[in-house]
């Protein structure tokens, strides 16, 4: 029986080595590029957004795509690389920072990417841009929005998009406007049938965040609050935290709400009857196709901050364009998850062909120096290039903007543009109608 | 004069405030009965399945899911208005309840109890990741029905029609389960072989065939709750956990194996979630577990049970 | 004082198959960074030397006290918090951060324990999730902790042996070796010491125990204690290597239920059960999930998973240490 023992040790010696054993990696003619989403759990249909849009830049990249009018849809794979495409090695970062690291690891050291791009949630982006920093490897950030992600003074991390601070300023400059009588195809609002503010923020990172910027700013303009709460995003109910909203008898709502929230929230206010006079809603949740498609009609008049709507077609041909191939694939029109991760592979794309090498440095220096005009984004915004828009940070582009969309004429209808007024692509609906 | 007319506005903003409060606090009853009758609902099974064989089902918000499910493919896909969709999704909840007691849960009985939770903890996940990869994480919800959507006004209070209709169902499918329990012959075989069943075996009762009814039971009644909350709560894979850990506090304070004490404990836990939801959001869940924690320490068996 | 030593390090009473076993297991740990120089293969070792790490710790109330604590994450939120707080706040080098950790841990475990323990059985184990998931909340909830937006530690460059901030995995492969053997060879004197023997006999029957003179409530609340701080030590760990933390990471359900699981797939109440438990569990984690979750459909690597965990709970409940003694007996009676 000794050698039965001796059996099992051996077997069991011999598994141990077989789970341990690396993940051989094939020698690559193309250019890797890692991208770390939440592709399972509940931000999954925000992580496929993001992935199909990050997927639909590479293959315009990678491929010849005539009439579209911009410069990498003539492409075919990076001129500056001789041609090589881009490959996106997407790892499911599962919402979990820890999580998020070690993918980030495997995908440096074993993958051999030559950046990372992602990873949405800003505390998962935190942990894996320590990983790239450690090992010297860049890392484009298009679509986390924590503020606190571009004041660590980084050298191998950019952000693409504009944080927080940036919308929250929008949102002010947005209620000043409309005082001042700005806003389309209305007239001005006096500021005592918007005051005051009542704010609901979901009670992770991104949303104790965004009450932070969004109390600050109302300080800083001269508008009161009358009720600031946070709230467990994972809640089975908020009819509670509805009511403390309409007890309030504060006539303008703030959320940041994650898509399931945003939805208790809305039906909990229609039950109510609660009869404000703006909703506005932080992105997230509020711009998900789940949120019209769940609510159908009742999403008509609420307004959201996004970074792209489809409607800017009609000002941005291009966009236009992209949004058709686009819809053909996945079924939805582009949004503003999608349109940033697409503009994220934009940005390595235009980094890999300046540096004409994917050594990390000369992609560093690439980086540094980038200036993306706004001709070549679809985003309606001025380019690409990095560097100090706001105190503390560095790496931040400071060419970016945000929007703000209107529900109008759903179930059929389309996030209309109200801001920047400039930009408006339908009248303002004000005040809010209420639900039937 | 106008002192008067002082005193008079004074006295208008006390009754006003009086009345706001007034109101505040019945909209937070109402609210509070309505859920925690829901609650009640998806902690019966729970409480039974404990009962008649001491385990724990931690996939039982993962049969929450499955009801909800059935409900949102059968409107769908079928139109089928989601009221149509309650028997099947019970019936489909007992035929997973007995499915899961004769393939998984019958044998890990025999083991200790740290295998018996870790079992029924990789059915969990087993149904959560099944349903994520066959629907995929998608939020989805029922559109179209008789009650969705549509809100009841009684005087100034205005509720969700749904709510109060899966609040009258929980109210009758408890009757029915007790009425089951206590009033038939079924129910005594299955009280015994909760209370020994050794001896019920003895007395010629067929235990391996109540535990799996008492499974099928559990399953039903939650399949159930789960198509009644189709009608307002959104529907996807990840929704079970947090159903599940309500539900436990639940049965914990109204006594594992007690039916009386999962009605009392539902509405008690829904009026708390209510209430701390208007005091502080944020630990609402916290207040559900101090007092379940509480009420375990000073009387271990729960408000009635075994 | 040898009395005391070889009481941690003699393994004279188990069967010498298990002995060689443990000695070959701990050789290749030792060469392991050496010989994979995979990033991900080295992280994999080192979360699994973790969780192996934290089931030691889980077993002591889980395995030899035959309580199901599914509450565990609470330690490690505490040494994790005590760490990176100490850290961030006064410069404090991180040996002397772990004291504060695993002393708050221990003492939350202490004030709650008393409380906890009339309770028996299921009511136990949803209490210490109650318990565990209301800290959670809390930690949120609070500011000064960095609520939601947790806390974040300064990087270093080069290799810090004042705050253990490396560069290099090799660093933290042996760091964590290090921690891992000290709650190895402690739970091996915990085995064979009179606290041992009592938990232990409490836990096969409490009537019995008291009827021969043990203080049943007592053991089981120092067993409890040490637990806790023993949790703790895991989290301070995780702080410096990941260098963020926050309540979702460090004191989640998750990771609860994970620990309790590793301990009970590799066999609760024995000294290999965390370690086998781990070294399944963990690769298979993080290797299905890298292999299959982004690449095919979302959930089979869970799923898979999940079917291995009913197979377990089903065949053997006495998880994998259990199969490994049924063949070792049915070995020995064939001759």
């Amino acid at each position: 029986m000794k050698i039965k023992k001796l059996g099992i040790l051996s077997f069991a010696v011999i598994l141990s080595l077989l789970i341990f054993l690396p993940n051989l990696s094939f020698a690559q003619k193309e250019v890797k590029i890692g991208v770390i989403l939440p592709l399972s759990g509940p931000l999954a249909p925000i992580g496929k957004s993001l992935k199909d849009g990050a997927e639909l830049a590479a293959d315009i990249v990678n491929k010849k795509y005539p009439g579209i009018g911009i410069p990498i849809a003539d492409w075919e794979g990076i001129p500056g690389l001789g041609g090589a495409k881009i490959k996106l090695v997407f790892s499911d970062s599962r919402g979990d920072p820890a999580w998020g690291a070690e993918q980030a690891k495997r995908l440096i050291e074993d993958e051999k990417v030559v950046g990372l791009l992602g990873a949405y949630n800003s505390a998962v982006t935190k942990t894996a841009s320590v990983e790239a920093e450690r090992a010297g490897i860049p890392f484009v950030n298009p679509d986390s929005t924590s503020p606190d992600l571009s004041k660590r003074g980084f050298k191998w991390f950019w952000r693409v998009t504009p944080h927080e601070t940036w919308f929250t300023r929008d949102l002010f400059d947005f209620l000043d406007g409309l005082v001042a009588g700005k806003a389309p195809g209305i007239k001005a609002v006096p500021k005592s049938e918007l005051e005051p503010l009542a704010v609901a923020a979901e009670n992770t990172e991104w949303g104790a965040a965004s009450l932070t910027e969004i109390e600050k700013f109302a300080k800083e303009r001269g508008w009161k609050i009358a009720e600031a709460f946070k709230y467990p995003h994972k809640a089975t109910d908020l009819t509670s935290e509805a009511r403390k909203l309409t007890a309030s008898k504060a006539p303008t709502y703030l959320f940041a709400s994650y898509i399931a929230d945003a939805v208790l929230f809305v039906k909990a206010m229609k039950e109510m009857k609660a009869t404000p006079r703006l909703i506005w809603g932080q992105n997230a949740g509020f711009i998900q196709p789940d949120f019209w498609k769940t609510l159908g009609a009742d999403v008509n008049g609420i307004a959201s901050r996004d970074v792209f709507s489809s409607v800017l077609g009609k000002v941005k041909p291009e966009a236009d364009r992209i949004n058709k191939i686009y819809k053909e694939r996945s079924g939805f029109d582009f949004d503003g998850s999608s349109a940033r991760d697409f503009i994220g592979v934009q940005v390595w794309a235009h980094a890999l062909d300046k540096a004409k090498s994917t050594d990390p440095k000369a992609l560093q220096k690439a980086l540094n120096e980038l200036n993306i005009s706004g001709k070549e984004l679809i985003m309606p915004w001025k380019g690409v290039k990095f560097g100090s828009p706001f105190p503390g940070d560095t790496n931040q582009n400071e060419l970016g903007s945000g929007i703000i969309i209107q529900y109008q004429g759903y179930p059929d209808g389309k996030p209309e543009i109200v801001f920047p007024f400039e930009m408006a692509t339908s009248k303002l609906i004000y005040p809010f109608a209420g639900w039937k | 004069m106008k002192k008067k007319s002082g005193s008079c506005l004074l006295t208008a903003e006390v009754f006003f405030r009086k009345r706001d409060e007034m109101e505040l606090v019945v909209q937070l009853i109402v609210y509070g009965v309505l859920m925690g009758l829901i609650f009640a609902l998806i902690a019966l099974g729970l409480s039974l399945i404990f009962g008649v064989m001491n385990i724990v089902n931690f996939a039982h918000g993962e049969f929450l899911m499955v009801g909800m499910y059935i409900a949102y493919l059968l409107s769908a896909s079928l139109h089928l208005d989601p009221l149509f969709s309650l028997p099947i999704a019970g019936l489909a909840g007992y035929l997973l309840g007995v499915g899961s007691y004769r393939l998984l849960v019958h044998h890990i009985l025999r083991g200790p109890m740290v295998a018996q939770l870790f079992g029924t903890f990789g059915l969990m996940l087993f149904l959560r990741y099944l349903a994520m990869y066959i629907f995929t994480p998608d939020v989805r919800s029922v559109k179209q029905g008789i009650l969705v959507g549509k809100t009841l006004s009684m005087g100034w209070i205005s509720v969700d029609a749904s709510k109060v209709f899966s609040a009258g169902i929980c109210i009758l499918a408890f009757a029915a389960v007790y009425w089951m329990i206590y009033r038939t012959k079924l129910g005594r075989a299955l009280r015994a072989t909760s209370i020994d069943s050794e001896a019920a075996k003895y007395m010629g009762i067929d235990t391996k065939g109540m535990n799996a009814f008492a499974w099928g039971i559990g399953g039903a009644t939650v399949a159930l709750a789960g198509a009644l909350l189709a009608h307002f709560y959104y529907v996807t894979p990840t929704v079970g956990m947090l159903f599940t850990l309500i539900a436990f506090a639940t049965v914990a304070l109204g006594g594992f194996g007690s039916i009386v004490g999962a009605f009392i404990a539902g509405i008690v836990i829904g009026l708390i979630m209510v209430v701390s939801g208007q005091l502080v959001s944020e630990l609402k869940f916290s207040f559900i577990y101090i007092v379940y924690f509480l009420v375990v320490v000073f009387r271990p068996r729960g408000l009635f049970g075994w | 004082m040898q009395q005391f030593l070889t009481d941690i390090f003699s393994f004279e009473d188990r069967p010498r198959f298990e002995r060689i076993g443990f000695l070959i297991f701990l050789l290749i740990v030792l060469i392991f960074p050496w010989i994979v120089t995979s990033a991900y293969g080295r992280a994999v070792m080192i979360k699994f030397l973790l969780f192996a790490l934290f089931g030691l710790g889980w077993n002591l109330i889980g395995g030899y006290g035959g309580q199901v604590d599914l509450g565990q994450a609470k330690n490690v939120g505490f040494g994790a918090y005590a760490t990176a707080l100490m850290i961030v706040w006064w410069k404090v080098p991180f040996w002397i951060t772990i004291i504060p950790g695993m002393v708050i841990a221990a003492m939350e475990s202490f004030a709650i324990a008393y409380p906890m323990f009339r309770l028996k059985g299921h009511y136990f184990a949803i209490a210490t999730l109650c318990v565990a998931l209301v800290w959670k909340e809390l930690f949120i909830f609070w500011d000064w902790t960095g609520g939601a937006r947790g806390v974040e530690i300064p990087i270093r460059s080069g290799a810090d042996f004042v705050y253990m901030q490396f560069n290099s995995p090799i660093y933290y492969h042996y760091f964590i070796l290090f921690l891992f053997l000290l709650q190895f060879y402690f739970m091996n004197w915990f085995r064979k010491s009179k606290l041992g023997y009592e938990v232990q006999a409490v836990r096969d029957n409490e009537d019995a125990a008291a009827s021969l003179g043990i203080n049943v409530y007592r053991t089981k609340v120092i067993n409890y204690t040490i637990t806790g701080g023993l949790g703790a030590l895991g989290g301070s760990f995780m702080a410096v290597y990941y260098l963020y933390i926050d309540p979702d990471a460090v004191m989640p359900l998750d990771l609860s239920i994970l620990i309790a699981m590793t301990v009970m797939v590799g066999g609760a109440g024995s000294i290999w059960g965390p370690i086998i438990g781990a070294a399944l569990l963990i690769p298979l984690d993080m290797y299905l999930g890298a292999w299959l979750g982004a690449q095919k459909r979302l959930g089979i690597d869970f799923m898979v998973y999940a079917v291995i965990m009913m197979v377990i709970a089903a065949k053997e409940p006495k998880g994998i240490w259990g199969i490994i003694e049924r063949l070792r007996k049915k070995g020995e009676v064939g001759g």
